[in-house]
C-alpha cells in the first residue's frame, strides 16, 4: 500500500476509479433498488443501508471474474510495450466513462456503465495501436451478451410472473398460496447465491457440487426461515392486497439480491482499469498476468457503497415516489429475474449491463400483461444508447489518452 | 439515469375509475332530479338537472385528460383502442344523463291525463332506478378490470367480470322493455294529450333508456379488453 502514494499516476488512477465507483453507486446502484422503493417495500433509507452493505459484499466476494475480463480481455495487452500506456489508457477510459455517465445522468439517458467503460478501453486501445489491438472475438462475445442479457431478463421475468400468477394470484386462496410459494422463490434465490459462493469464494470447480451441496443447503435454509416468518396471519379484506403485503416483505430480500448481483457485476467497471494500473505499477507489464488483489475489489465496493449513501439516497427518493404504479408481485418478478441473470452472467465472466437486464425484465413482465403501462419510447432510447454509448465513450477516452500521452 | 421513472408510465385505469365515479354521480343526480320531478318539486328538480350538466362537463374534462395521456407510445396489457373505445362509451353514459336533464329543464309535466299519470310516473322512476343500477355496474366492471389485470388475467376474476357484464346486459334489456311499454301507453293515449307533452315524455323515456344502452356498449368494450 505504501507504493501507492509514491507513484502519483497510480494515485490518480485510484482517485478516478473511486470517482467512477461513486458514480456507479450514486446512479446505477440506486436505480437497481428503485423498483423495491417504488413498490413501497423499503424506504429510501433502508435501501441505502441494504445497497451499501450488499453492493460491497457482492463486489468483494463475487466481483472477480468480470474484473478480469474488463482488465485484460477486451484489448490485447501483449501489444503494449510501454507500461505508461496502460496507466494513461486506464485513466482515460475511467474518465471518459465517468464523464459520459454524469452527462447521461444529467439528461436522464439510460446508459449502461458497463458499455461506457468497455467503450473507453477500446477507445484508448485504438488510438494507441489501431483496431488490431482490440480482441474482436472477445468484443463480439461481450456485445452478444449485451443483446442476450435483456432477452434473458425478459424470458426469465415472463416465466416468473406467469408462475407467480398461476400458483398464487389465480388460486382459490391467494394469501395462503403466497405464504407457501413466496418462500420457494426466496429459496431459489439462495440456491443461486449459495452456488456462486462456492464457486467464487471457495474457488470450487464443480457446478454440480456447488448446486447440490451449497446451493441446496442455502436454499432449503432460506426456505425454512422465510416460511416460518411468513406464517403470521395477514389481515386483508382483499386477497390481492394480502398477497402484495406478503411480497412487500419478500421484496426486501430480492432487493438485497439485486444489490448483491449489481455489486458483483458492476464493480468491475470501476475497478478493472485500476487493477490493470496497479498490476503494471507494482510488477511491470508482467503484472497483467496476476489476479486482481482483493483489497482493490473492496475499495471498489466501498466506492459504490459511498455513492449509494451520499447521492443514491436522493435518486431513490425521487424515483421511488414516481413509480407508484408497480405492485410488489411485479417488482419482485423483475428483481428476482434480473438479479439471477446478472449474477449468473457475471460469474461466467461476462460483463453484462445491469440496467439493460432490468429493463429486459420489465418488458418480460409487460409481455405477460403484468404492467399497466410501459413507455415504449424509453425502450427505444435504451436500444439507441447501445449504439451511442460505446462510440462516445471510446472517442472521449481516445482524446483524453492522446492528451495524457503528450502531457505525460 | 433515472430509467425507472420514465419506463413506467401512469396506469390509465385509475383515471378511468375516477371517470366512472363521476359518470355514476351524474346518473345518481339525475335520479334525484327525477325523484323531485315525480313529487312535483320542480325547483329542486331544476337544481339537480343543472348539476347533472356540471358533472357531465367534469367527466368530459377527465376524458380529455385520459385521452391525452394515452399516447400510442405506451405498451399496455390491454389494447389502447379498446381503452379509448371504452372511455368514449363510458362518457356517453354521462351525455345521456345530461340529455334527460335537458328535457327536464324544457318544461314542467303539466296536464298528464289522470288515468295514466301514476303508471307514467312509476315507469319513469323504475327506468331511472334501473339506469343508476347500470351505471353502478359499469363502475364495478372497470374496477373489476383492474383486478383482472392484477390477478394476471386469472380465470376466476375474468369470470366475475363476465358476470358483471351479463348483469349490465340484463338491466339494459329490462329498460328496453319498460321503454317499449312506455311508448305504447303514450301513443294509446295520445288523443288525450297535447303533442308537446307527448314528445316531452317520450324523450325523457328515450334518453333514460339511452343511459343503459351506453352502459351496455361500455360493457362490450370490456369484453374486448379481456379477449386480447
Amino acid at each position: 500500500m505504501i507504493e501507492l502514494l509514491s507513484d502519483p499516476w497510480l494515485f490518480i488512477t485510484i482517485a478516478v476509479g473511486l470517482f467512477m465507483a461513486w458514480a456507479i453507486g450514486a446512479n446505477d446502484a440506486a436505480n437497481s433498488m428503485s423498483t423495491a422503493v417504488g413498490a413501497g417495500a423499503i424506504t429510501p433509507k433502508q435501501a441505502v443501508i441494504i445497497a451499501g452493505v450488499l453492493e460491497f459484499t457482492g463486489a468483494y466476494l463475487f466481483g472477480k471474474s468480470v474484473t478480469e475480463t474488463v482488465r485484460k480481455g477486451i484489448i490485447d495487452a501483449s501489444q503494449i510495450s510501454d507500461p505508461n500506456v496502460i496507466v494513461y489508457g486506464s485513466i482515460a477510459a475511467l474518465l471518459a466513462a465517468s464523464l459520459w455517465l454524469l452527462f447521461a445522468s444529467k439528461f436522464g439517458l439510460p446508459v449502461s456503465t458497463t458499455h461506457s467503460i468497455i467503450g473507453g478501453i477500446v477507445g484508448y486501445g485504438i488510438v494507441y495501436a489501431g483496431t488490431s489491438i482490440v480482441n474482436w472475438g472477445k468484443m463480439a462475445q461481450v456485445i452478444a451478451s449485451w443483446i442476450l442479457s435483456p432477452i434473458f431478463g425478459a424470458i426469465v421475468a415472463f416465466v416468473v410472473i406467469k408462475l407467480v400468477s398461476k400458483t398464487i394470484l389465480q388460486q382459490k386462496d391467494p394469501i395462503e398460496s403466497a405464504k407457501k410459494w413466496a418462500p420457494v422463490w426466496i429459496g431459489l434465490a439462495f440456491v443461486v447465491i449459495g452456488s456462486m459462493f462456492y464457486i467464487k469464494v471457495m474457488h470450487g470447480k464443480s457446478l454440480f457440487i456447488a448446486v447440490s451441496r451449497y446451493g441446496l443447503a442455502a436454499g432449503v435454509g432460506a426456505f425454512l426461515v422465510s416460511f416460518a416468518l411468513l406464517r403470521k396471519n395477514v389481515k386483508a379484506t382483499d386477497p390481492y392486497w394480502g398477497v402484495e403485503a406478503i411480497f412487500r416483505k419478500v421484496q426486501v430480500l430480492t432487493s438485497a439480491y439485486v444489490a448483491l448481483s449489481h455489486g458483483a457485476n458492476d464493480v468491475a467497471n470501476a475497478i478493472g482499469p485500476v487493477a490493470a494500473v496497479y498490476a503494471v505499477a507494482t510488477m511491470g507489464l508482467a503484472g497483467m498476468k496476476v489476479p486482481v488483489p482483493r483489497w482493490i475489489l473492496a475499495m471498489g465496493g466501498l466506492g459504490i457503497a459511498v455513492g449509494v449513501a451520499t447521492y443514491g439516497y436522493k435518486v431513490m427518493e425521487t424515483v421511488g415516489k414516481k413509480i407508484t404504479e408497480l405492485t410488489n408481485t411485479r417488482g419482485f418478478s423483475i428483481d428476482f429475474s434480473a438479479a439471477t441473470v446478472v449474477l449468473v452472467a457475471s460469474s461466467l465472466g461476462l460483463p453484462i449491463s445491469t440496467t439493460h437486464t432490468v429493463v429486459g425484465a420489465v418488458i418480460g413482465v409487460g409481455l405477460a400483461r403484468g404492467v399497466k403501462a410501459i413507455n415504449k419510447d424509453i425502450v427505444k432510447d435504451i436500444v439507441i444508447s447501445w449504439f451511442v454509448t460505446v462510440p462516445v465513450a471510446a472517442i472521449i477516452a481516445g482524446i483524453v489518452f492522446k492528451i495524457l500521452m503528450i502531457v505525460g | 439515469m433515472q430509467v425507472w421513472t420514465k419506463l413506467f408510465a401512469k396506469s390509465p385505469f385509475k383515471p378511468l375509475i375516477k371517470h366512472a365515479e363521476v359518470v355514476l354521480e351524474a346518473v345518481g343526480t339525475l335520479e334525484k332530479a327525477l325523484g323531485a320531478w315525480e313529487r312535483g318539486e320542480y325547483e329542486k328538480m331544476r337544481e339537480y338537472a343543472r348539476r347533472v350538466d356540471d358533472l357531465e362537463d367534469f367527466a368530459d374534462r377527465i376524458k380529455e385528460e385520459i385521452r391525452d395521456s394515452l399516447s400510442s407510445k405506451l405498451f399496455m396489457p390491454v389494447n389502447r383502442g379498446d381503452i379509448l373505445g371504452y372511455l368514449e362509451m363510458q362518457d356517453k353514459i354521462a351525455d345521456a344523463a345530461e340529455n334527460t336533464a335537458k328535457w327536464l329543464l324544457v318544461r314542467d309535466p303539466n296536464n298528464i291525463p289522470e288515468d295514466i299519470k301514476d303508471e307514467v310516473r312509476t315507469l319513469i322512476m323504475t327506468m331511472s332506478q334501473e339506469s343508476i343500477k347500470a351505471a353502478k355496474l359499469v363502475y364495478e366492471a372497470i374496477v373489476q378490470m383492474d383486478r383482472v389485470i392484477e390477478s394476471g388475467f386469472g380465470e376466476r376474476e375474468i369470470e366475475r367480470e363476465y358476470a358483471i357484464i351479463k348483469e349490465i346486459e340484463s338491466v339494459e334489456h329490462k329498460i328496453d322493455e319498460l321503454d317499449t311499454r312506455f311508448m305504447e301507453i303514450i301513443f294509446k293515449n295520445s288523443a288525450k294529450m297535447e303533442w308537446g307533452l307527448g314528445m316531452y315524455l317520450l324523450n325523457i323515456a328515450k334518453t333514460i333508456s339511452n343511459i343503459s344502452d351506453k352502459a351496455k356498449d361500455a360493457a362490450e368494450r370490456i369484453r374486448l379488453m379481456m379477449n386480447k
